[in-house]
């Protein structure tokens, strides 16, 4: 019990007292102020709760459209900046040639890659896997990286001194050490895939979530319900993807500082 | 444990320079030190001596800029790629991904032992050092003694003919550490090393060895060798004998005028 009041009652009072707010905002937007177009701008959570549940197939599909490509896409985009990261520790050579044209290549505005990318592939599900890989590979490699750097002198010197051969040293030292650091770019990547997928469905594809957010979009009031929904529908893709990743590190590398129970009970 | 008189390290004139912007470091000059089969030694100064220098050149982690270092008969690089040596830091450099047991399994799955006597090696060595009712905690999970209680069961997994020990308990409180001094020796009169012991702490390395190898500063080098007379086993009583305090007095007074 006390555990349910300390962990979960703050969070209840805060998401309740949220929701209020926004229905009395809502209400004062529609009837007190009297602004033109109000719904769109701070819908009826009901209103909303209704097309849920009248088009949850609808939404359902689609998002499942858009999240299996963006998931592909992060899958690979996630093994290329593992790779990556592990060829740049072996050599500052490989770094230097490397790491430069990985920069650059996040220097490119997604939304204009997405249509150039679309427009050469002519096919909408390579491209959201593409987009998806392209955004996910540059926060993997990076933060790999540094986790496969992070290792004390001391422990690889433990190695040298069991004459280890390098792939060694990898395999026991250097790659279970680099795993913080992958699974934080991985969680930053995760719903950062998602939101490319979702743009290259923007830019005009048959099916995902996108394409019924920008064809609610253009069907103007009316469909304000729905547009709106598949942007909530977005955000919970996001963080579904987030919550899969932080589940698999707890299950992958539970010995990290940060899931140690505090107090310093022994 | 009688020591043979076979050399197991020999260091020959060994020296060390560093090059530090513009200024030479000369961190040992000319040391020369035979240390016997089954011989508990100290190596014994203050900081900036090259203790650890010396220690690092034995266990070929680094290359003395001159002299000449033999194991066994062989160089120092032969007797490490032989597996030769379990070293233990100042630190007890423990993966914080493995548990305990997996920890001390480490040096046994590099040298490709098979799974069931690697079992059986981690349970006697766990044994060894006291600490089977934690076999299954992580690193951090345990206090610092006893970290550094499972570094040196990891250091003696392999069976080493030559433990190299780097300030091991430098970082515990007192007791911890001559309750870990009393430990290491019992712990050594079973698997019998050679051991090489760092310390900066005189009765340390009076209450471990049997000879304590006092190092001066700037330049490092060697300027005394102190055999140890206490019998062993030794007891922590022998902390309060008269020759105990003698041999105090007598390892301070090397270090009087340096």
């Amino acid at each position: 019990m006390v555990s349910f009041r300390s962990r979960w009652l703050p969070s209840l009072v805060w998401i309740v007292g949220l929701l209020l707010l926004w229905q009395a905002s809502s209400w004062v937007l529609l009837h007190v102020v009297e602004a033109s177009m109000a719904q769109s701008k701070i819908p009826y959570i009901h209103e909303l709760i209704r097309t849920f549940i009248t088009y949850g197939g609808t939404l359902f599909t689609e998002g499942s459209a858009t999240f299996s490509n963006a998931a592909l896409g992060f899958l690979l985009g996630a093994i290329l900046g593992a790779v990556l990261a592990v060829l740049m520790s072996l050599s500052k050579w490989m770094e230097q040639l490397t790491f430069p044209y990985a920069v650059a290549s996040q220097m490119i505005p997604i939304l204009g890659l997405a249509p150039i990318v679309y427009g050469i592939m002519r096919d909408e599900q390579i491209a959201r896997v593409l987009i998806a890989g392209y955004i996910t590979f540059f926060p993997v490699a990076l933060n790999m990286l540094r986790g496969l750097r992070s290792v004390d002198l001391s422990a690889v010197e433990l190695m040298y001194s069991y004459a280890a051969k390098p792939w060694m040293v990898y395999w026991k030292l250097r790659l279970p050490a680099s795993l913080p650091g992958l699974f934080s770019g991985l969680k930053i990547a995760a719903p950062l895939a998602v939101t490319g997928a979702i743009l290259v469905e923007l830019m005009g594809a048959q099916n995902g979530i996108g394409v019924i957010m920008l064809r609610n979009l253009y069907y103007g009031p009316s469909h304000n319900y729905m547009f709106w929904s598949t942007v909530i529908v977005g955000a919970l893709l996001g963080l579904l993807s987030y919550l899969i990743i932080s589940l698999i590190e707890r299950m992958v590398a539970p010995w990290q500082p940060e899931f140690r129970p505090s107090g310093g009970d022994k | 444990m009688t020591a043979s008189s076979t050399p197991e390290i020999q260091l020959d004139q060994i020296s060390m320079r560093y090059q530090t912007n513009s200024t030479e470091v000369l961190a040992l000059q000319d040391v020369t030190v035979d240390i016997k089969k089954g011989e508990f030694v100290s190596l014994l100064g203050p900081s900036g001596c090259g203790k650890t220098t010396l220690l690092r050149i034995m266990a070929d982690l680094i290359q003395p800029t001159n002299g000449e270092i033999k194991v066994a008969g062989e160089s120092a690089r032969a007797a490490r790629l032989a597996q030769k040596y379990g070293i233990v830091f100042q630190s007890p450099v423990l993966y914080d991904w493995r548990r305990v047991k997996q920890n001390i399994n480490l040096p046994l799955e590099m040298m490709g032992i098979k799974k069931a006597e690697r079992e059986e090696r981690v349970d006697y060595l766990l044994e060894l050092v006291g600490l089977q009712d934690f076999k299954n905690k992580y690193p951090w999970q345990l206090s610092g003694g006893m970290q550094q209680r499972v570094a040196i069961a990891r250091a003696l997994a392999m069976e080493p003919e030559i433990l190299l020990m780097d300030e091991p308990f430098s970082a515990l409180d007192e007791f911890t550490r001559e309750h870990l001094n009393e430990e290491l020796l019992s712990i050594w009169s079973k698997v019998g090393s050679t051991v090489v012991f760092v310390t900066h702490s005189i009765p340390e390395s009076i209450f471990l060895s049997d000879r304590v190898f006092v190092l001066s500063p700037h330049p490092g080098r060697l300027s005394a060798v102190v055999d140890i007379p206490l019998p062993r086993p030794r007891t922590p009583d022998m902390r309060h004998s008269p020759a105990f305090y003698q041999l105090i007095s007598d390892i301070r007074d090397c270090f009087e005028g340096v």
